[in-house]
């Protein structure tokens, strides 16, 4: 049977419509898959690793959150650094915040066991995360609480006075200070 | 001093005067270069860590100064707690002169322990008249910032409080959905349009005309000429929308000229049925009945657009 130029253009229409369904129902199919790894991750259970490796970065996000809160932080640092410049401006900035948080929680731990030395590479890390996350987006408030808490367990000297903010001693007063939260009034 | 000592004395002295007269005339200066000088600014007070502040400038001034944009501050840390996030320079004319709007955006990330004035420092913008600087300043602006956090340490089951990790937002499908939709449309409409080319539409029928006529034949006892020779004219006149004979043929091609091609065996079929019919021819041939099923059945591939 000979087959037309409108019956060959009507053909190829329906098979190109037919493969992207078929193409679509994947996708959605996978996009729930992954939400439910998320989900999964978010409420404390693991996921195999398998599974992240070709995720989306959420699903990332989502494992560094778990591996920290198991305090497994080389593993949460390394799958951060992995996804730091993946996905849009909010995932981007959730990145840098929870890298920050990584950082400064490790921090926080040095500083209650007196390791000054190791806490301050740690906070000064923290901090520039945190400030990071701030360029993209300066309402980030939890960013904004959590720089702060950097800031005061490890101050910078030469930010009291407004007169020493000039390049010179910038440079001259790295780690003047010592890690630690001030006691406050009772 | 002799008199021809003291006159070249006071030539000379004359000489320069004039000459600091001219230098002093040609400099251009800035009350004259710059007619408005706006500095925008917003409110002083409650800023907290990680705020942006956005200044405007606004310089007129005559035509022919240029700004130079190398005295603008420039992107990046400006000191400890201030960075310059943006710095935008746009000019336009206005009457005689240029108008140069300056934005600045300003983002401050210090942690005060109770309210704190800051400043944000001035700076000079430079103007380029023919070889000639012009500087006009630009003050210093201050602002109060105030704590995010008690002094007093706050501790929860953890240690030292802080916000919480960010969880990833969940994974939308909108976009896969809308097009799981379009394909489904897609689909859909192509699958009708092949329906339509090939006569499985009910409401269509012009579409199964010869397909109606080929079952008819194929119920015909052979050799039943004067029925078969029946059933493609009606056919033929179905389709015409008039009955149709053989010298109004061209005009059936201007109306379907998809038959256009078949037009040899039309015109074959109305020579049989006018010797059939009119001529008194009643045997006219064993392979007739042939014939008008194969024309039934080409009729029929062109309804369906198949040729």
């Amino acid at each position: 049977m000979k087959v037309s130029l409108r019956q060959g253009v009507g053909w190829s229409l329906f098979a190109a419509g037919c493969l992207s369904v078929i193409v679509q129902l994947w996708t959605f199919n996978r996009i729930e898959r992954e939400n439910a790894w998320i989900a999964k991750l978010l409420s404390g259970h693991d996921i195999a690793i398998e599974k992240v490796i070709g995720a989306q970065p959420e699903v990332r996000l989502a494992r560094a959150i778990y591996l920290r809160q198991m305090h497994r932080y080389d593993e949460a640092l390394a799958t951060l650094n992995l996804i730091i410049d993946q996905g849009g401006t909010e995932l981007q900035m959730k990145t840098r915040y929870n890298l920050g948080n990584l950082y400064l929680a490790q921090a926080v731990e040095q500083t209650e066991s007196m390791n000054f030395n190791e806490a301050l590479p740690l906070a000064g890390l923290a901090k520039q995360a945190y400030r990071q996350a701030l360029v993209l987006d300066s309402g980030f408030w939890d960013a904004k609480y959590n720089l702060e808490v950097a800031m005061r367990l490890l101050p910078e000297m030469n930010r009291i006075n407004i007169g020493d903010d000039d390049p010179e001693s910038k440079k001259s007063k790295l780690w003047t200070t010592v890690p630690g939260f001030p006691r406050g009034l009772p | 001093m002799n008199n021809d000592e003291r006159s070249a004395w006071e030539c000379i002295l004359r000489l320069t005067l004039l000459l600091g007269v001219l230098i002093s005339g040609c400099s251009g200066s800035l009350e004259q270069s710059v007619s408005r000088f706006e500095f925008l600014t917003p409110k002083p007070f409650g800023y907290v860590i990680g705020d942006e502040i956005a200044h405007r400038i606004v310089i007129d001034t005559r035509s022919g100064i240029e700004l130079n944009g190398n005295t603008l501050p420039k992107q990046g840390e400006l000191n400890r707690w201030l960075t310059v996030n943006r710095v935008e320079h746009s000019q336009s004319k206005t009457g005689q002169g240029m108008r140069h709007v300056v934005d600045i955006r300003y983002q401050v990330f210090y942690a005060p322990l109770e309210v704190k004035m800051l400043a944000i420092p001035g700076f000079s913008v430079t103007f380029n008249q023919r070889g000639q600087a012009i500087e006009q300043a630009v003050p210093s602006w201050h602002f109060t910032i105030s704590p995010l956090r008690e002094l007093a340490v706050r501790k929860d089951d953890a240690g030292e409080y802080m916000r919480p990790d960010a969880p990833p937002a969940r994974l939308s499908n909108r976009e896969t959905v809308s097009r799981l939709y379009a394909s489904l449309l897609i689909v859909v409409l192509s699958a009708l349009y092949l329906a339509y080319l090939y006569g499985y539409l009910p409401g269509l029928t012009r579409r199964g005309i010869f397909k109606r006529a080929q079952r008819q034949l194929a119920r015909l006892p052979e050799r039943d000429i004067a029925s078969a020779l029946s059933v493609v004219h009606h056919a033929l006149n179905t389709l015409n929308r008039n009955p149709l004979f053989q010298h109004k043929l061209d005009e059936f091609y201007r109306n379907q000229p998809d038959y256009r091609k078949l037009a040899d065996e039309l015109n074959a079929f109305f020579e049989v049925s006018n010797r059939y019919f009119f001529a008194g021819y009643g045997d006219i041939g064993r392979d007739d009945f042939g014939k008008i099923e194969r024309l039934c059945r080409l009729c029929r591939e062109v309804e369906r657009g198949g040729r």
